[in-house]
């Protein structure tokens, strides 16, 4: 079976700075793919390169069967991108931003109302339709963001820290809808900061400094460090990758 | 293809609810245009209209009086009455209370009749070059003429010198500031406006979202623009509109061919105000450079205000750098004079060669940044 996501080598380079290094993964349809890493890891690079916002200094990666380099057009109407940073239209209603974001896919009509209907039904969006998109709080405004990001039904949804900051019920609430969407066969591609959160990945890469230092499920990584937690781990991991590299 | 079309309209759409939400922005577009004309149509009026003109008779006479009524009843002046001689003829001016005096002597009604004739003195407030030398051109023409009449004298018949005024005989200024106006409301809205409205989306991070979605960077321009068109075109309208109603201008060309014209020259200025939003990072950046780049060089440097003729060399080259200067040359040959292209191919071959190599060159600039 052809892989959601696939990339060899792939590498971006800011002037002499790498911020990804080499990096190489492969991750099936209905995966929910962890991607873990201290600020400055290169985690919304190795995004941004993914969705085809950003052009690679070398190596290659396929999302959904398109070339990230070439088949751009393809990747965009085929995957779903929440970004670290919101940027949805605080001046627009949560109903005007989510018919835009319909429309420029390509929804229209009652296909559109019918496809709105149940998202906002199934992130709870309803009692919020007309109001003033920066005037609710922050865990509904990444609500929204994630409905602008799936009302297109993506194969592929990249979520670059969408639960940064946001309380631990709308978190809990946020996993049951990933787990639900992977379960009738969107591939998840996620990053995050809560290592809590982090355990309802299939699989989890950990980056450190561009480069992928361990890649396992979380169990697997559990036994194979001996720590009792993903957090354990994960600091494991980021010390033993920066002595490898301090003495080399 | 179609669905091309439709993600335009769709980013179109948004853009223009952006706008239609934005209080501030909607007051640029609808209330600016108004409130200029208004400007300029009364405060900054360079037409002379019952400026005071004082006239100081120290002995009053039926020649004093006479001249005293014809001045009053021309337009131009608004006489109060003939004041006694005073030991400061100046004082009135500083005070305000006159824009010119007209002097006469105290023999003034004898002397007309001897020979030499009468000695008379008119002192014009010349704070305002052009109001000053037109006003003592009508007070020298308005008195030589009384008094003529006055003294039933024919003017001796040398010779008969007629002058007539081509596109502008009343020399109203309206007919001259009202395709100014269309130049730089127009510009205001294309280049200003938009502008900063891509900045905007690239400051927020919204633009990188578009990016995201099936949209194409060509796309996101072509939605992004087209409302500012809309926008730029109904202002047009709104200046004829109001030109025609309140300031009586009436369009002596082609609407059609003057409609072209200005969209060749809003093409031009939307290709500035992209260009600006890709080299500015904030909103305000946007707007600096969009008002000094554009805004300033249009009102000063296009011949609006200042003939481009009596600019120093390096000015004029830069004046004829600005898109302005042609657009200017078009919509005043279109309205003032009622040509047509056969006379404006010219400038129009300029302005749209300008706007292609603007938006040429704003397009690459755009990708690169992308
Ligand atoms: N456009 C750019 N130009 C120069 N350097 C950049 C650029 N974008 C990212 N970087 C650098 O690349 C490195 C990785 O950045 P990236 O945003 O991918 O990290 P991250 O893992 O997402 O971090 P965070 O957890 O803070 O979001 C950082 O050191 C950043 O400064
Ligand atoms: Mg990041």
């Amino acid at each position: 079976m052809q892989a959601s996501i696939e990339t060899r080598d792939l590498t971006r380079r800011f002037g002499s700075f790498i911020a990804v290094d080499r990096l190489t993964l492969r991750v099936e349809r209905g995966e929910v793919f962890g991607f873990l890493g201290a600020n400055g890891a290169g985690k919304t690079t190795a995004i941004r390169m993914l969705c085809g916002l950003l052009q690679p200094s070398s190596g290659t990666g396929k999302v959904a069967g398109c070339d990230i380099q070439t088949e751009t057009d393809g990747i965009r109407s085929r995957i779903g991108y929440m970004p670290q940073k919101f940027a949805l239209y605080p001046d627009f209603s949560v109903e005007m931003n989510m018919r835009l974001y319909g429309g420029l896919y390509g929804l229209k009509g009652q296909a559109l109302r019918d496809r709105m209907d149940v998202i906002s039904r199934l992130l709870n969006l309803e009692p919020l339709l007309s109001q003033r998109t920066d005037s609710i709080p922050w865990g509904w405004q990444q609500r929204l963001n994630l409905a602008c990001a799936i009302l297109h039904k993506p194969e592929i949804l990249f979520l670059d820290e969408p639960t940064a900051s946001v309380d631990p019920v709308s978190r809990r609430h946020f996993w049951d809808i990933i787990a639900e969407l992977a379960a009738s066969g969107t591939t998840i591609f996620v990053t995050s900061h809560y290592m809590d959160e982090v355990e309802y990945c299939g699989r989890v890469a950990i980056l450190v400094q561009g480069r992928i230092a361990a890649l396992d499920t979380p169990v697997g990584l559990k036994t194979t460090y001996g720590h009792a937690s993903l957090g354990e781990v994960f600091l494991d991991v980021v010390e033993r990758a920066q002595t490898t590299s301090s003495t080399q | 293809m179609k669905a091309s079309l439709r993600r335009i309209l769709v980013a179109g759409h948004k853009e223009f609810l952006h706008i239609i939400r934005d209080p501030q922005t909607l007051a640029i577009v609808i209330l600016m245009p108004v409130i200029m004309m208004f400007l300029y149509g009364y405060a900054l009026n360079s037409d002379i209209h019952n400026a005071q003109l004082l006239v100081e008779a120290p002995v009053p006479s039926a020649a004093s009086r006479a001249l005293t009524s014809r001045l009053n009843a021309s337009t131009f002046f608004s006489v109060p009455g003939s004041i006694p001689a005073s030991a400061d003829p100046l004082q009135p001016f500083r005070s305000g209370q006159a824009r010119a005096l007209l002097r006469l002597p105290p023999d003034f009604e004898a002397s007309l009749r001897r020979p030499g004739g009468a000695a008379l003195q008119v002192i014009v407030d010349g704070s305002d070059p052009s109001v000053g030398s037109r006003m003592r051109g009508a007070v020298e023409g308005a008195v030589q003429k009384t008094l003529m009449d006055y003294l039933d004298i024919e003017p001796p018949h040398i010779l008969d010198q007629r002058a007539v005024v081509l596109y502008n005989p009343e020399q109203r200024s309206a007919m001259f500031f009202v395709p100014g106006l269309m130049a730089v409301i127009l510009l205001m809205i294309s280049a200003l406006l938009t502008s900063i409205a891509i900045t905007r989306e690239k400051e927020t991070g919204t633009m990188g979202q578009l990016l995201i979605t099936p949209l194409r960077p060509g796309e996101i321009i072509a939605g992004k623009l087209l409302p500012y068109v809309v926008l730029a075109s109904l202002d047009g309208l709104l200046i004829l509109i109001v030109g025609r109603l309140i300031f009586g201008v009436q369009v002596a060309g082609n609407l059609f061919f003057l409609a072209i014209c200005s969209l060749i020259y809003v093409f031009t200025a939307l290709s500035i105000g992209l260009l600006v939003s890709t080299i500015a990072k904030r909103q305000h950046h946007a707007m600096m450079m969009a008002l000094g780049a554009t805004m300033m060089p249009t009102v000063i440097l296009s011949g609006f205000i200042f003939p481009i003729s009596s600019m120093p060399l390096f000015l004029q080259v830069i004046a004829h750098i600005v898109p302005a200067t042609y657009y200017l040359q078009i919509v005043r040959g279109i309205i003032l004079k009622g040509v047509g292209l056969r006379e404006l191919w010219q400038p129009l071959l300029i302005l749209g060669f300008e706007g292609l190599l603007l938006f040429g060159l704003s397009i690459r600039k755009f990708r690169i940044k992308l």
